[in-house]
């Protein structure tokens, strides 16, 4: 009896040049689709960037320069507390070695002070790095927004396929606390309740010191006010595929509703939500930036997109009043130049992301 | 239809009741003691606090204050705010009447939204309309760019910018402020003339003042909103377009200009109104940071100083600021819902959103 060595036998392949009949994967037509979209890639190009740039990017330019994000440089401000401009080399040294109060210039320093380079200049009378803080912002700004992202993604994914899936009571009080929450200022509540978190208790958190005080806290309530987007979108998606043939045949065969969902539903469920996902965080971002500039979410001294927009402009009881000697527009336009630049790729790579998703849609 | 209007109306108290729950929890929950308010509580002894507890009510339990809150609400005194409490020796409380605070704010928010959504109406529905009748040309791809771009521009970033330079800096407009449209009294100017070498503003009234004080402030609220809804009229007008009463008014000789204001134009922008009011809740978000920047007295930046004051959370003016908010939101959506019933019969009471009017909303 001859034995088949099937190690040795020619391996099947599906692959037969170009032309081949296999369908393609789900993911390989979504990048396919997505590679054509010259506006959306290189907004994706940005956002990798730009997370390398916030992530090891800001330790490394810290080592490099040799200087932290919080360290005082009172020299890079002038005597009529204008903080120095872009391209500023200053003296690295946190006291003044000034003895005239009325001098026009700043005294230099004993001789042995070393200097330093602030690239994009100084953040405010304080004179701290502002290239530094813009990034390390940065980071805390979207590990606000992603952050908040995932987690209101993750409870409306479970409650809108639930509610989508069963019906009934869960159904009509998602539907319900959707139809509320839409009609009502967000904003206010975000305040109230950031205000309130305010003395203590979970602004404290930071699971060990890997985030800063007060992202947990404000990526918890932002979370809690967004879920029900991302619900409702799965609700009507499970809603629209329950009574298909593929899910019927499913429970014909005996699975279960937690395997049906998992395996037959989640697959439909998850490209949309990508997509709405990235549409999100950059919604997040501008909440982030609200709620801080407001007075209600992070806190000074940890810089991020909302405090160095609101630290020019002064406290919500007390703006600065402008001072042509002392103002520097740059403080304004560099955190919102670097707003708007993530949220505009935000938004074109979910847009994108939205349309290689989505098999219906024809350019 | 009248009990569906009915029910709306029942679903309104239940959420007003709600909100003033969550109100009434929250400041259980902030550590900072109203009698602060009235006495200095570093220094005050117990005896003084417990007075001062006793003069604001709080010394009663919370559910007798809820009651006579709803009770007192309920024949339309709101109280007094307690920022602005003081005790004649009668005892009689005098201060601020939180309703007539509220609706002093509600006029400044009021002019604020209305004022930018007609000057958005004046720019969107035109420059829509050009864009439709010309699909796919320069002007057309031009502008739908820069609404992207708009939208992903935050308000607060519109606002500074707007202020530092061409308030600010440039001079063109006011930086800041409100002015009523009632002209200053004579009692008041006089009184100016006394502190004006203490660089008092002079009091300002009238309607030219009143517009020119407002005219960044609007521009910055319609440049939002211009975006999402130039990006409305041009898709609803492209609808429209082809349909077949288009064709059969070109076809019996209209001018192209009667096709579009007569035919087309009604047709497409009906339910831009009613859309406008389901966002009511967006608008008083975009408001309150604009309110802010601008620093005009509106709801938004009254209830900002009410949670964020020096002594804590002024309770009386946040519940009365939240259920104004909250009621006018929900009857305009109501108002809304029943318009565009009246429109067009065929509409369901279901409200079809896309996933990037999601996108809008909370920011």
């Amino acid at each position: 009896m001859a034995v088949v060595d099937l190690s040795r036998a020619p391996e099947l392949t599906f692959d037969d040049g170009p032309e081949s009949s296999r369908p393609e994967g789900q993911w390989a037509l979504t990048w396919r689709r997505l590679r054509r979209d010259r506006v959306a890639l290189a907004s994706g190009i940005f956002l990798v960037v730009l997370l390398f740039a916030v992530g090891p990017g800001a330790p490394l330019y810290e080592r490099a320069v040799g200087h932290g994000p919080n360290d005082l440089f009172p020299y890079a401000v002038n005597v009529s507390l204008r903080p120095a401009g872009p391209f500023t080399v200053t003296w690295a040294t946190s006291t003044l070695a000034d003895d005239d109060p009325f001098a026009f210039t700043h005294k230099d320093p004993p001789q042995g002070t070393k200097k330093t380079l602030l690239l994009l200049g100084a953040d405010s009378q304080l004179g701290r790095d502002e290239f530094l803080r813009l990034l390390y912002g940065g980071r805390v700004s979207l590990e606000v927004a992603v952050g908040a992202a995932v987690l209101a993604i993750a409870i409306g994914l479970v409650l809108g396929s639930i509610a989508g899936f069963f019906g009934g009571v869960v159904d009509s009080v998602i539907s319900r606390f959707t139809d509320l929450v839409m009609a009502f200022p967000l904003l206010l509540f975000l305040v109230m309740l950031g205000s309130l978190f305010d003395y203590g208790g979970i602004t404290r958190w930071t699971l060990h010191g890997v985030f800063n005080e007060g992202v947990l806290q404000l990526t918890l309530i932002i979370a809690a006010f967004t879920w029900f987007y991302p619900a409702r979108i799965v609700r009507t998606q499970v809603l629209s595929l329950r009574g298909r043939e593929f899910v019927e045949a499913a429970q014909m065969v005996g699975a279960r509703d937690a395997r049906i969902m998992r395996t037959h539903l989640l697959p439909h469920v998850i490209p949309p939500l990508l997509a709405y996902g990235t549409l999100l965080v950059a919604t997040n971002i501008m909440i982030e930036v609200g709620v801080t500039f407001l007075g209600a979410g992070i806190k000074l001294p940890t810089a991020s997109w909302g405090s160095l927009l609101a630290q020019t402009w002064g406290s919500l009881l007390n703006p600065n009043p402008f001072n042509p000697a002392s103002v520097q527009p740059w403080l304004t336009l560099l955190p919102s130049l670097a707003i708007f630049m993530t949220v505009f790729a935000l938004n074109q790579f979910g847009e994108g992301l939205r349309e290689a998703t989505d098999p219906r849609f024809v350019r | 239809m009248i009990l569906y209007i009915l029910r709306r109306l029942a679903v309104t108290v239940i959420l007003l009741f709600v909100l003033s729950v969550i109100t009434f929890w929250i400041y259980l929950k902030v550590p900072a003691d109203p009698a602060g308010f009235l006495v200095d509580i570093q220094h005050a002894s117990p005896a003084a606090i417990a007075d001062a507890h006793h003069k604001l009510g709080t010394d009663r339990p919370v559910l007798t204050q809820y009651g006579d809150f709803v009770w007192r609400a309920l024949h339309g005194d709101f109280g007094i705010s307690w920022q602005s409490i003081s005790f004649s020796f009668g005892g009689t409380p005098t201060g601020e009447h939180v309703g007539a605070l509220v609706w002093h704010a509600a006029l400044v928010t009021a002019s604020l939204v209305l004022g930018g959504f007609v000057l958005m109406l004046l720019v969107a529905i035109p420059l829509g309309t050009y864009v439709a009748t010309k699909p796919r040309s320069f002007a057309d791809r031009v502008s739908v760019g820069l609404c992207i771009a708009a939208i992903s521009t935050h308000p607060l970033v519109v606002g500074l910018l707007l202020q530092l330079f061409v308030g600010n800096k440039w001079k063109l407009l006011p930086a800041s402020g409100y002015c009523t449209t009632a002209k200053p009294s004579r009692e008041a100017l006089e009184a100016w003339q006394r502190f004006a070498p203490t660089g008092v503003p002079a009091p300002c009234g009238g309607y030219v003042e009143w517009a020119h004080h407002l005219v960044l402030p609007w521009f910055t609220f319609a440049l939002f909103f211009i975006a999402l809804y130039m990006r409305i009229v041009r898709a609803r007008m492209l609808e429209v377009l082809d349909e077949p009463f288009i064709r059969t008014a070109r076809a019996k000789g209209a001018s192209e200009f009667r096709v579009i204001r007569a035919h087309a134009l009604r047709n497409a922008v009906a339910p831009i109104v009613t859309m406008a009011a389901m966002d009511a809740g967006l608008a008083i978000g975009i408001a309150m940071y604009i309110e802010t920047v601008f620093g005009l007295p509106g709801l938004g930046r009254t209830t900002i100083r009410a949670l964020a004051g020096f002594q804590g959370y002024d309770l009386p003016v946040i519940l009365a600021v939240t259920l104004v908010a909250a009621t006018a939101i929900i009857l305009l959506n109501l108002v809304a819902d029943l318009v565009l019933l009246w429109l067009d019969p065929t509409v369901t009471r279901k409200r079809g959103r896309g996933m990037s009017r999601l996108v809008g909303r909370a920011a």
